[in-house]
């Protein structure tokens, strides 16, 4: 097969005056092809144009994205252009993406198994990286299955294909974004890609990957014989009907062709189903004031995340949902509803409850800053607080201080207690500890 | 335990068909062995395409066509077992009956009512020596012939490019023209990648990649292939 760069063959980076080095052909895209190449002893990617792409406006795209620098380092971001005079046309140089970044289609088709954790730190991580990259005034044009990566462990995301990136409203660049994907205006011909349009793309790519299936794929589509570019259009852009639409069932899923659907949208809490309501209802009819914007999802994704219980027969992840809970409460307390994977009752952990937050006290749960200090919202980096048993008494769990303060508890019965670094408070109904910042009450 | 509930993401079967010309005068300058060189090299891209894909379930047939047509791969094959065992050259051009052949498989049942647009690419060197126009007539008879993204790719000066142009049925598409091996691998390449794609799961649309009165953006050709008489190596 014939590539337009051979292993060993030498092209100059054009900021930085240095010999990149072609390793291997790693992918073709529609576009050009990418390769994995060495620059002073470091390993990176080189993508390379066919002679259709290599025009003028790409390259001076390039010039000001890599003037500009990445967002942040979840952004595989072109970093210097490269040429040379042995070949026609330019590249550039950008990270490497490491092996542990799985793509989205390998979850779509099983060959990943995230866990819901992971899958809501990805969908927080999504949400939080565009939202640095809009803030920079740039739209990414193009959300879509293909250019998000991620691991499938930790969720941990990467955001590839930067190079259609452009700042938003002012250029008229030549990618208008992947079928499906693509907000309806832009479909129906009524506008070109914007940061609003990226925000329905992103509201698209998400409920792919919560609900292993697309937003507007229901009766309609099931109906539909060949699923061409009309049919497409349709569906996508002139006729949008949400397959949830709470006052029209008219595209609901249909039984046969989409079960993923109802199955998914099942399990998820309300607060969840209702973004996803809101996404494509109003996010369909009012492109300007309707979509979900990405803070919004980023806090969706974090309280998801808290959410989580787990099934004390299977272990299978569940979720918390207060608002269905508040509707059930009995006598005997709250039914927290059977597990999805056994159908078996659910207990509900200890949590706590903290400012905006509310925590699942599972046994592996911890506290963040995020969780704790108003001024420090989305920091995830070092845990304040993990879920601790007791070394004597098996049958009695804590709440172990990881920080550098000291807190200060209040139990049930008004004593109060220092809880040192170091130091555990037992997870008891009523007990309240002051973090310094915010006080959380544990809850049962 | 699975983490997770529920099956994979939904796919519709797209039906990718062959349409080889088999004819003797494909015997000549190695135009056979060329051509079942392409296809070969074309079935990792296509694989990997397939496999980039959550959308489509990416099916392959092929017939072949001389002195009377045959399927060459008669079962609709997952492109990730797909095989080609070479084809030889001996015999007339019956085009038609090919275009018969996949008329039949076309109809509903065999085919399935749900479906992405089939892609058919009829590769020819010469002019039909039977009644192609009643076997493209079967063809443009079935609602997926007429939805089907057709292709055709002309090896050679001596292939009847109205013919070729007629079953694309779309004047704004031309016959490929392959005169010589390198780009008669490029064409092939593109119809089993960036059509493959486009026919299922469209990649990233550009304002110009678009054919008007296509029911499928064709992709355009990453470079136009020279087709001048010097580089005519056959």
């Amino acid at each position: 097969m014939s590539y337009i760069l051979k292993p060993g063959q030498q092209v100059r980076t054009e900021t930085s005056g240095m010999t990149c080095e072609v390793s291997k052909f790693l992918g073709g895209g529609g576009q050009g092809e990418v390769y994995a190449a060495v620059v002073g002893g470091k390993a990176v990617a080189l993508k390379w144009y066919y002679p259709a792409s290599a025009t003028a406006e790409q390259r001076a795209a390039l010039e000001t994205l890599a003037a500009m620098g990445a967002p942040s380092p979840k952004f595989l971001w072109p970093s210097e252009l490269a040429s040379a005079s042995s070949v026609s046309d330019y590249g550039y140089i950008m990270p490497l993406r490491e092996a542990r970044y799985r793509s989205i289609v390998d979850m779509m088709k099983r060959r990943i198994e995230p866990s819901f954790r992971a899958l809501a730190t990805a969908g927080l991580e999504l949400a939080h990286s565009f939202l640095q990259l809009h803030a920079r005034g740039l739209c990414y044009r193009d959300i879509s299955f293909g250019n998000a990566f991620f691991d499938p462990h930790t969720g941990e995301v990467l955001i590839c294909d930067n190079d259609n990136v452009t700042v938003d409203t002012r250029a008229r660049g030549a990618v208008y974004g992947t079928p499906r994907f693509m907000a309806p205006e832009i479909v129906r011909g009524d506008a070109v890609p914007s940061a609003q349009t990226d925000l329905f793309s992103l509201s698209v790519l998400l409920f792919y990957m919560f609900m292993m299936h697309h937003p507007l794929e229901g009766k309609r589509e099931a109906a539909i014989r060949c699923l061409d570019l009309p049919a497409m259009r349709k569906l996508y852009g002139t006729e949008p009907l949400f397959i949830f639409d709470p006052t029209d069932d008219a595209n609901a899923p249909d039984a046969t062709h989409q079960k993923n659907a109802t199955i998914f949208w099942s399990i998820y809490p309300k607060f969840l189903r209702e973004l996803f309501t809101k996404a494509f209802t109003e996010g369909l009819s009012d492109p300007q004031h309707g979509r979900v914007r990405e803070s919004n999802w980023r806090a969706v994704m974090v309280r998801l995340r808290d959410s989580i219980i787990y099934c004390g027969h299977c272990k299978a992840e569940n979720f918390y949902d207060a608002d269905t809970l508040a509707a059930t409460v009995s006598s005997r307390g709250q039914n927290a509803g059977a597990c999805w994977s056994c159908k078996r009752q659910l207990s509900l952990p200890p949590r706590i409850r903290i400012a905006r937050s509310e925590v699942m006290l599972n046994h592996d749960a911890h506290l963040f800053p995020h969780h704790v200090d108003d001024e420090r919202r989305y920091d995830f980096g070092q845990a304040l607080a993990e879920v601790t048993r007791h070394p004597t008494e098996p049958n009695v769990w804590g709440l172990k201080n990881l920080s550098r303060q000291t807190w200060s508890a209040t139990t049930a019965r008004g004593e109060l207690k220092d809880v040192a670094p170091g130091r555990s408070v037992t997870l008891a109904r009523g007990t309240r500890i002051n973090f310094g910042r915010a006080e959380g009450e544990i809850t049962f | 335990m699975s983490m997770r509930p529920g099956g994979e993401l939904a796919t519709r079967p797209l039906h990718f068909i062959w349409m080889a010309d088999c004819s003797g005068s494909m015997a000549v300058d190695g135009k056979i062995q060329s051509l079942n060189t392409a296809i070969k090299e074309a079935i990792p891209n296509m694989q990997t395409v397939a496999d980039e894909n959550p959308n489509a379930q990416v099916l392959v047939r092929a017939i072949k066509f001389s002195s009377g047509a045959q399927w060459h791969v008669s079962q609709p094959t997952e492109v990730a077992d797909f095989k080609w065992d070479d084809l030889t050259a001996e015999g007339v051009t019956d085009m038609g009956r090919a275009l018969s052949l996949v008329a039949e498989q076309l109809a509903i049942p065999p085919m399935t009512e749900r479906a992405l647009p089939p892609v058919l690419v009829l590769i020819s060197d010469g002019q039909p020596t039977d009644d192609y126009a009643s076997g493209l007539k079967a063809v443009m008879e079935q609602p997926w012939g007429r939805k089907a993204v057709r292709i055709a790719i002309a090896i050679g000066e001596d292939a009847d490019t109205e013919v070729l142009q007629r079953f694309i049925g779309n004047p704004e598409l031309k016959p490929l023209q392959a005169n010589n091996p390198e780009s008669l691998v490029k064409y092939i390449k593109w119809v089993s990648t960036a059509v493959l794609k486009s026919a299922s799961s469209p990649a990233s649309q550009t304002l110009d990649s678009a054919t008007p009165g296509a029911n499928v953006p064709i992709p355009v050709l990453p470079e136009s292939a020279s087709s001048s008489a010097a580089d005519d190596v056959w």
